[in-house]
């Protein structure tokens, strides 16, 4: 019987401390900090042989009369000039309608709509041929607001119209439950659009070997990106391998299609060549699909006492050129217009409407963010009418254990109690400050409280999958599909992994999102991949641990149950199994292998998770699972402004966020916090202004994000009520931060000078108009008064 | 008639001239001819393939690509590869040879301020350059030193707390 050395005993016996649970570092954390992990853009050196560029449209809203790409193609140095006659496929993608067009044929719909793709032997050549393609144009009138596509009479941007899609909610009877209430507030909330500001421009490399066309470029779903590319260039989804990059950052902004099919459709028309295509940070803004702006009419009812009875919800969203996600963004909208809010009437319409501006689509808060920012601002307002503090009026009305949130769901676990107090409790730690301001300087503070459904919900199908190996020398790898953009996939993955095996985090590697060695794991949005890969990582390591006990029982001569695994001993070596009771039975993990390959055992596993949601009725919306789970939030901010400028500083931020478990509570927080600063950012500055389908501000220079002098250290605290259907009870964090941030900033603001914000961002220029302007001034409506 | 996108590289259709370059990077002789248009940035990526070195806004507004020239920190993407001429370049790359900047590395990742990691050579070397040139630094010129690096991930939270924490094990 093989037999470690004494001194490699383990040394952990019997308890071994779970790797879940604990703030391990980054496992890729070394090479970022160092400049060695390769990025898109960082692949180019030495292997780029041709360079790619994307000629997009200089008009908003035209038809293509011609494209003459003559000029071009006699710069010196360009190899190829294509346009949609040279796609092999459908020339389309889209992640739930496929209405984008690859490269335009006839009608272009925004000012980023792709007409032509130049090739050449350098980035400098294919920029200036890129300048040289002449299209000829008949202009058609731009739509550039929601009102302008719904006018009677407005041009047609896709054939079936300019409204893209709708969805309701219908829950008691509003209208009568309105009638006979006390008090009914009503307010119109305009969200601003938002870019997703990942600081890694989209960039990649792409091969074409005349069997396999691989591509190097970063999304959230590289699965998905392989289906797509493989409609739109007419190759079979087998030819094509989808390998990500270390990615810097995403928030939804690689939800949809960039560069992927761009680069393939070049590197088909060039064989055994590499090609790199990459965006400057203008063309990623003009480019990419952005947050929905939303306008958001909201009225809500309520008795005397402050018990709410009936909101009445009506939603225009900005949908831009084409329908990204949009209609999952709609639908995330209405199914959580009332937030944590017991509302026993409620009607809710969303409207999605074409205009000729970006498209809009996945953004980190995917509408729910937008919704929590008009519950949160009307029960501000109520609170004013009714004289009762916000906090005491949250209280009385946030659901329980047992209550319904908007689509009709009984959640298991509500905590959104427990996550109010926690925050307030945070909050009053610390004395309010009492120095005296100057008479234009006002400080106030503001509460807000969130809930988020987990995964793409609604019955859409939503699966992770996850391979788990162990090789010879004790060392465990996991594979997922997944996608890493700076979150920490690779950390929870692994971190599961090795509580399952007892091993330590540098026995786990992780191999993730390269569709030619990982089984597919869906996108890393909707806050999912912490609940379903993390599973899907659980089960198949689960699976794995059965097999080595198995060999072990075989080996030690004991009983499966009898037997632990833990980490190496002083040499740090992988791991072993032992006999719980009598340690000094045990054999390396690595010995392990060896025999259990003798055995036949596979040594790897795989699993599935896929739980079900069941779509909501079209006619009501109701739906007993929209969600697999909720996940609930609280936050409190302090703020401070000048009311001479408009400026507004956050002085304290604090966001409490119940994860179920946090597998790594130094990503939790790290979460949180980041969320919370993007919160802030869309609370107070950022906004990319829309001039009739002219993008104003595409660069950093007039797009401002928060700095380090605009957020003060996020007080960021989790809480751990086991979610019975996450991974060590662990749900996940991604959103709600972001979620819950922006409507607390935007009640202390109204706490500190006594008007209601309904337009974003606050900044000075809005935050102007609304202290000065006495039209705008506290214009939300009371139509009954007690 | 395509839009004015603020490329990687320039817009001219003519080959540029040329300018004989001598400098030193990360402690090494360089002698290259470059385009007199190139940015630094380009140089530094595109032709030594020291892709340590970020481009993000490419406008000299995230500090990405900060780089120090003779300890100074510099945005490459609004420098051109010229003015380095006769000058000494620090790059991520060249950054760990003794163990100053390893503690700021260090404490980067101790306190999860490494999450995509994209902005962290930019900080790291902007954070050094301000503690070696004022040892007497306070916690709170060290934080204002910072507002021209741009994270989009960690809202800066932990960042603060490794500056804390590296100015404290620097400066000892």
């Amino acid at each position: 019987m093989p037999s470690s050395t004494e001194s490699n005993k383990p040394d952990t016996m019997p308890q071994v401390e779970p790797l879940a649970g604990q703030s391990c570092k980054r496992i890729d954390g070394a090479d970022k900090v160092a400049g060695r992990a390769m990025y898109g853009a960082d692949l180019f050196p030495g292997q780029a042989e041709l360079f790619a560029k994307v000629v997009r449209s200089p008009e908003a809203h035209a038809r293509v009369l011609s494209l003459d790409t003559s000029k071009a193609l006699a710069v010196e140095g360009v190899v190829g000039v294509y346009t949609h006659k040279d796609v092999g496929g459908t020339n389309r993608h889209g992640l739930i309608r496929r209405d984008h067009p690859v490269l335009v044929e006839d009608h272009v719909r925004y000012r980023g709509d792709a007409l032509a793709l130049v090739v050449a032997k350098s980035e400098r050549a294919a920029e200036s041929a890129r300048d040289l393609v002449e299209a000829h144009f008949e202009k058609l009138p731009v739509i550039g607001t929601i009102d302008q596509a719904l006018a009677s009479g407005a041009p047609k941007i896709h054939p079936d119209g300019n409204v893209m899609g709708d969805k309701r909610i219908r829950k008691g009877d509003v209208e009568a439950a309105l009638r006979t209430s006390d008090v009914v507030v009503s307010d119109t909330f305009e969200t601003q659009t938002t870019d997703h500001a990942f600081l890694d421009l989209e960039a990649g490399i792409a091969r074409w070997d005349g069997e396999l066309l691989t591509i190097h470029a970063a999304g959230q779903w590289v699965h998905e990106e392989r289906r797509l590319v493989a409609l739109a260039l007419g190759l079979g989804p087998e030819r094509i391998r989808i390998i990500q990059p270390c990615t810097g950052g995403a928030f939804g902004g690689r939800e949809d299609i960039s560069i992927q099919i761009h680069l393939g459709l070049a590197a088909l028309h060039h064989p055994g060549k590499t090609i790199a295509l990459r965006y400057s940070r203008s063309e990623s803004m003009i480019a990419r699909h952005k947050r929905h702006a939303l306008r958001i009419h909201y009225t809500l009812g309520a008795k005397r006492d402050g018990t709410l009875t009936a909101a009445r919800i009506v939603v225009y969203s900005d949908e831009g050129a084409y329908a990204s996600t949009g209609i999952a963004v709609m639908r995330k909208a209405a199914s959580h217009a009332t937030g944590p809010l017991r509302v026993p009437n409620v009607s809710v319409d969303v409207y999605g409407v074409h205009t000729n501006n970006n498209p809009t689509g996945a953004m980190r808060g995917f509408g729910a963010c937008q919704m929590a920012i008009a519950s949160n601002g009307i029960i501000e307002r109520l609170a004013r009418v009714l004289k009762m503090g916000p906090v005491t009026l949250f209280e009385k009305n946030l659901i329980e254990p047992g209550d319904e949130v908007t689509t009709g769901q009984h959640p298991e676990n509500i905590t959104i109690k427990e996550c109010l107090r926690a925050a307030l409790d945070k909050f009053h730690s610390k004395p309010y400050p009492n120095d005296p301001l100057p008479p234009h300087l006002k400080r106030g503070w503001g509460v807000s409280v969130m809930c988020f459904g987990l995964g793409y919900g609604d019955g859409f199908p939503d699966c992770s999958r996850a391979k788990v190996a162990i090789d010879e020398q004790g060392i465990i790898t996991v594979y997922t599909g997944g996608v890493d953009v700076g979150q920490g996939l690779l950390n929870m993955a692994a971190q599961v992994a090795g509580t399952e095996l007892g091993a330590k985090l540098e026995h786990v590697r992780v191999v993730a999102a390269d569709t030619g060695r990982t089984d597919e794991s869906g996108s890393s949005s909707a806050t999912r991949q912490t609940y379903f890969t993390g599973n899907a990582v659980r089960m198949a390591a689960s699976e794995l641990r059965e097999q080595l006990l198995d060999i072990t029982g075989n080996c030690l001569k004991v009983h499966p149950h009898e037997i632990s695994l833990g980490p190496g001993g002083a040499k740090n070596t992988p791991g072993f199994a032992y006999e719980t009771a009598n340690p000094d039975n045990h054999m390396s993990l690595g010995d392990l292998v060896r025999e259990g390959k003798k055995r036949g055992y596979p040594l790897e596993a795989r699993a599935m998770f896929k739980p079900r949601t069941v779509p909501g009725d079209p006619n009501t919306g109701k739906s007993p699972k929209a969600f697999v789970t909720y996940l609930f939030g609280a936050h409190v901010s302090q703020v401070l402004v000048d009311i001479e400028t408009g400026e507004t500083r956050v002085e304290r931020h604090i966001g409490c966020h119940d994860v179920g478990k946090a597998i790594n509570p130094q990503s939790v927080e790290g979460q949180i916090a980041g969320g919370v600063a993007q919160g802030i950012g869309m609370a107070l500055m950022e906004e990319v202004v829309m001039r009739d389908g002219r993008m104003l501000n595409p660069g950093f220079t007039d797009y401002i994000v928060p700095t380090i002098r605009d957020i003060p250290p996020v007080e960021a605290i989790y809480l751990e009520h086991d979610d019975p259907g996450g991974p060590y009870g662990a749900h996940g964090v991604g959103e709600p931060p972001l979620i819950g941030a922006v409507p607390a900033v935007l009640a202390a603001i109204y706490n500190a000078t006594g008007a209601a914000p309904n337009k974003l961002p606050c900044n000075p220029e809005n935050m102007w108009w609304m202290l000065n302007d006495p039209q705008r001034r506290g214009d939300f409506t009371v139509t009954q008064a007690m | 008639m395509s839009l004015n996108t603020n490329d990687n590289t320039t817009e001219s259709t003519t080959a540029p001239d040329t300018f004989h370059l001598h400098c030193t990077i990360n402690g090494q002789p360089i002698e290259r001819d470059v385009e007199v248009d190139r940015s630094l940035l380009s140089f530094l990526r595109d032709d030594l393939g020291l892709t340590g070195t970020k481009g993000s806004c490419l406008e000299g507004e995230c500090g990405s690509c900060t780089v120090l020239i003779d300890g100074v920190p510099f945005n490459s993407c609004v420098t051109l590869a010229g003015r380095v001429n006769g000058r000494s370049v620090t790059t991520i790359e060249g950054f760990a040879q003794d163990d100053k900047p390893a503690i700021l590395q260090e404490k980067f990742l101790e306190t999860g301020s490494v999450q995509c990691g994209y902005c962290s050579p930019g900080l790291i070397l902007t954070a050094y350059a301000l503690l070696q040139a004022n040892p007497e630094i306070t916690e709170e010129e060290l934080i204002k030193g910072m507002e021209a690096n741009i994270c989009r991930c960690t809202g800066y939270t932990a960042i603060i707390e490794a500056l804390r924490r590296a100015r404290r094990e620097m400066l000892k």
